[in-house]
């Protein structure tokens, strides 16, 4: 079907075939490639995107659905080749590993962050808990929310047990 | 996803009815979608149309009215329940329930209707759901019925809903508004899982009902009790109604422990 999308600012006019996820219109259609595909069953949080300024998985919403509605994806974090806070926070906390579950990650966290600025660590870990990470444990992750909600310093960072 | 299937976006009722009476069996409704997507993914649905219901008008969101008490629409989300001011108010036990429910992200669109209608044994609005005695409001082409919800399961993932027709809403009555209620859900890991059994106790001006989930091929509902009665008489009760499987997660025995253990400190909680 014919179908009209704001995605990260910029509006799409395509043809889309019905039986697509947003997932793979967003990768294989726009090649925004940033989103990933873990699981595909809304499982592994890795395709996590803001559907009209909600985060849903993207492998759980067919591409017809979006049709009139605003995406943003991992690809509208930096500006400008500038990471955003969360992204920094990210780097500068250790929280990437391989890097697979990053996008989707970063992507509930600015969710988080939006319905609760400050949360606590018990919050960071509902907040996180639909995005699977086999890498990092979780630790710095949650560091690096607490690092970007400005609940951390230098004395306390890599210090603490959270998980 | 690989089937391919058709798409349609009714705005009316009358359009959406008209789809499912000429379609029936073939096609399929796309609420939220977090359980349609998965089962065609696997191959265990094959629509030849999907049908989104997100965009008829006439669909209400939560709402609430002196006579009917809390109404759950067809597009009312999970998040939607658990974020609602009167929901946490009046039935904070439906709150509890939907919070267990997968993933922040899943529930921004998972429906309460979609998790019902699915008829999962395990379903996790059900427990909570039956206790409160909610009635489910199914309309098609040929007009409205209404069921209680203790009479709408029939078998796993089977309900008495006929192809043509949707549940337009899920009531939940004025008089269990305040009941005292507590929900407790057995999972394997802290976060996003299935339940292993889960059990919802509610405490009526005395009149004590206990719903059960994954604990028989539909959830459970075992009423006629007081807060006077003995907790093992309760707790017997339930243990009774209970008839579990061995599964992939854990074994029947282990279950029918854990649904007294629950049942007893949710009994404990809201006498």
């Amino acid at each position: 079907m014919w179908m009209s999308v704001e995605v990260n600012g910029h509006i799409y006019e395509r043809e889309v075939a019905e039986h697509w996820t947003l997932l793979r219109f967003l990768r294989e259609d726009l090649e925004l490639t940033g989103t990933k595909d873990g699981c595909s069953a809304g499982e592994c949080g890795a395709c996590t995107v803001m559907l009209n300024g909600e985060a849903v998985n993207s492998c759980m919403v067919l591409a017809a659905e979006v049709d009139g509605a605003t995406i943003e994806t991992i690809e509208s974090e930096a500006v400008n080749g500038e990471l955003s806070e969360i992204q920094a926070a990210f780097a500068r906390n250790y929280a990437v590993q391989c890097g697979y579950c990053t996008a989707g990650m970063v992507m509930s966290v600015r969710e988080l962050l939006r319905l609760n600025p400050k949360p606590t660590v018990a919050e960071i870990k509902e907040g996180i808990e639909g995005n699977l990470c086999r890498c990092t444990g979780y630790q710095q992750i949650i560091e690096a929310v607490l690092d970007v909600s400005g609940q951390i310093t230098d004395e306390t960072r890599g210090g603490l047990k959270y998980v | 996803m690989n089937d391919i299937f058709k798409y349609r976006a009714p705005t009316s009722r009358a359009e959406l009815f008209g789809l499912l009476a000429s379609h029936g069996e073939g096609a399929k409704i796309l609420a939220g979608g977090t359980d349609l997507l998965v089962d065609i993914r696997n191959g265990l649905a094959h629509p030849e149309l999907v049908i989104n219901l997100k965009k008829v008008e006439e669909f209400s969101g939560l709402t609430w009215s002196q006579s009917e008490g809390l109404i759950i629409g067809p597009l009312t989300t999970v998040n939607d329940v658990l974020h609602d001011a009167r929901v946490r108010e009046s039935y904070r036990l439906l709150a509890d329930c939907a919070l267990t429910i997968a993933s922040h992200q899943l529930r921004n669109r998972a429906t309460v209707i979609g998790n019902i209608v699915h008829a999962s044994p395990g379903a996790d609005m059900a427990p909570g759901l039956l206790c409160l005695g909610a009635q489910v409001r199914i309309a098609s082409q040929r007009g409205q019925r209404e069921v209680p919800l203790k009479d709408f399961f029939t078998g796993v993932k089977r309900t008495v809903l006929g192809h043509d027709e949707i549940v337009e809403a899920i009531t939940v009555p004025p008089g269990t508004a305040r009941s005292r209620g507590s929900y407790r859900k057995l999972k394997r890991i802290d976060g996003h899982d299935l339940a292993l059994v889960s059990v919802a106790v509610t405490n009526t001006d005395g009149a004590v009902r206990v719903g059960i989930g994954s604990a028989a091929p539909t959830p459970l509902l075992v009423e006629g009790l007081t807060d006077e009665d003995p907790a093992d008489a309760v707790v017997a009760a339930a243990r009774g109604a209970a008839r579990p499987i061995d599964d992939l997660r854990c074994s029947k025995e282990y279950r029918e422990y854990m649904i007294e253990v629950f049942v007893r400190r949710s009994f404990e909680e809201v006498r």
